[in-house]
């Protein structure tokens, strides 16, 4: 199971990466939210699935593939000429991310526990959890998130209607 | 039960999950096929008109035009299959697919009868058992995915009027779908669970328990959301014949159509389901407190029927709204109704009621 969603996943990023056309790549950006929420099922918190479903691939990419079509370009554009250092930094970059993720999460104290207890099966979250965890323990983060995005929300009606 | 299952070299458990997808999957699609002949015989009854009546098996059994479904299907079956030049061929024989899978995996989380243990064992009677974490989230989330099929049949076919068809339809679908699950997310509230199960269980077997009661603003903006989610009369901008055709599926043919156009009708059973589960109580009998399996199964169906019912007849009642009134009532009215009433009942539940 959890070698069918990570193919899914990573070969639905790198298809996204090598497609040409805009929309096929938006849908197979798609199939990669999919397999992150199969990936969050098999970790026990399905509620993270869904929320990534119903806010990634119902109203996030909705919109985007919605405003691709609304410019209605089928072309990408022209990529300037290319440069080879670019292309050296960025490996070299990526390659000191991926390192420096494995190395996070193998001194993660989660890692350290299930060497400890073992491989116990692990209780679902649930979404009272969540809620409790949010309301709880991270009430000003929440709160703070709050805010800004209703900053964003205010912020982008101004911008687009000059005359409220 | 265990027998067969031995028969089969199968355990009891997963020949039950098997019997269940059966059991769902081609219940849905056939009552979506049967509706297809409802939705015309009842059009037909509503504006003074017989409707399609001749159909028959084998040129004597009528049933009331009822074979009407199989040769429907066998007309779509062997019609030519057209690709338009300029379409893009693979995302135009995906599109039907992306429109038809999720309106039929929605139905996987809602019971349609009453638990039963056999053999110490307990049966669930829905795909999903109760306790899998997702919940109602289940259906908001593959409700979501509804406006890809619309959107990449619209993109892919390659035409002017599909687009702008498929654009409006998938701005409403977003639009809407937010008053819906606030909607959805103050019955989780005063239900103190997600789970459908727990959701039935709550309401009890008395109707004046039920969810209709406690919050008939939720189940007005529920109501009017899903008109918008599955695309029907009087919110159907996918399509529109004086504007832009057939809008999203103009240049569908065959079975490519038909697939379209099942899916539609399978959102419509899913849509109704769901109305039954979260307002009117699921499986639960009326005055019955303790109902046998085939008798809640049957109840939950007659709901099930009833609301599809009301999709039919509200099309061909109440005309089409013009685009700007549809965003105008998503928007403005909707919403705010929603919002309140989520408001409404925590400050209900915060007073200790």
């Amino acid at each position: 199971m959890f070698i069918t969603f990570a193919l899914i996943t990573l070969l639905g990023a790198l298809a996204m990466l090598l497609q040409k056309n805009v929309i096929v790549a938006g849908l197979c950006m798609v199939a990669t939210f999919f397999g992150v929420a199969g990936l969050f099922v098999l970790l026990g918190n399905p509620v993270a699935a869904a929320l990534q479903v119903i806010v990634y691939t119902g109203a996030i990419m909705v919109l985007v593939l919605f405003v691709i079509m609304m410019l209605n370009s089928h072309e990408e554009e022209k990529a300037e000429a290319s440069r080879p250092v670019q292309r050296w930094v960025s490996l070299a970059l990526v390659a000191a991310l991926a390192l420096g993720s494995v190395k996070l999460v193998l001194a993660s104290s989660g890692v350290k526990a299930l060497n400890l207890n073992g491989a116990a099966l692990p209780r679902a979250t649930t979404l009272q959890n969540v809620g409790a965890a949010l309301f709880a323990d991270h009430l000003l983060g929440f709160e703070v998130v709050g805010l800004l995005l209703l900053a964003a929300m205010i912020g982008a009606v101004a911008l687009t209607k000059r005359n409220l | 039960m265990d027998k067969f299952a031995s028969l089969l070299h199968l355990t009891p458990a997963i020949l039950w999950m098997v019997i269940k997808v059966v059991i769902v999957f081609a219940g849905v699609m056939s009552l979506a096929a049967i509706f297809t002949w409802v939705e015309r015989r009842g059009s037909a009854m509503i504006q003074d008109r017989i409707g399609p009546n001749r159909a028959a098996l084998f040129g004597k059994i009528r049933i009331i035009g009822l074979a009407q479904i199989l040769a429907d299907g066998i007309k779509m079956f062997f019609k030519e299959d057209l690709i338009p030049t300029d379409a893009n061929r693979k995302l135009f024989w995906l599109a039907p697919f992306l429109a038809f899978v999720p309106a039929l995996m929605g139905f996987a989380i809602i019971p349609f009868g009453k638990s039963f243990v056999s053999g110490g064992v307990s049966y669930h009677l829905s795909v999903l058992d109760p306790g899998n974490g997702m919940g109602m989230l289940y259906p908001l989330a593959i409700g979501g995915m509804a406006v890809y099929g619309v959107l990449v049949a619209a993109w892919s076919s390659n035409n002017k009027w599909s687009i702008l068809g498929g654009m409006r339809a998938s701005a409403a679908m977003v639009s809407y779908e937010i008053g819906m699950s606030l909607a959805v997310v103050s019955i989780f509230m005063t239900t103190g669970g997600y789970d459908p199960s727990e959701i039935i269980g709550t309401q009890g077997h008395l109707p004046w328990n039920w969810n209709i009661v406690h919050q008939p603003l939720g189940f007005i903006v529920f109501f009017t959301c899903l008109f918008a989610e599955t695309n029907r009369l009087p919110f159907d901008f996918a399509e529109g014949e004086s504007e832009i055709v057939a809008g999203f599926n103009t240049e569908f043919g065959s079975m490519k159509y038909s697939l379209m156009a099942l899916a539609e009708y399978s959102h419509m059973m899913t849509a109704s389901a769901l109305i039954a589960t979260l307002y009117f109580g699921g499986w639960q009998v009326p005055f019955v407190k303790d109902p046998t399996v085939m008798l809640s199964v049957a109840c939950f169906l007659v709901k099930l029927v009833f609301f599809a019912w009301v999709f039919v007849w509200i099309r061909w009642t109440v005309p089409r709204f013009r685009y700007d009134q549809l965003m105008h009532l998503g928007w403005k009215v909707m919403l705010p109704m929603s919002m309140g009433n989520l408001v409404f009942h925590a400050w209900r539940m915060s007073q200790g009621h």
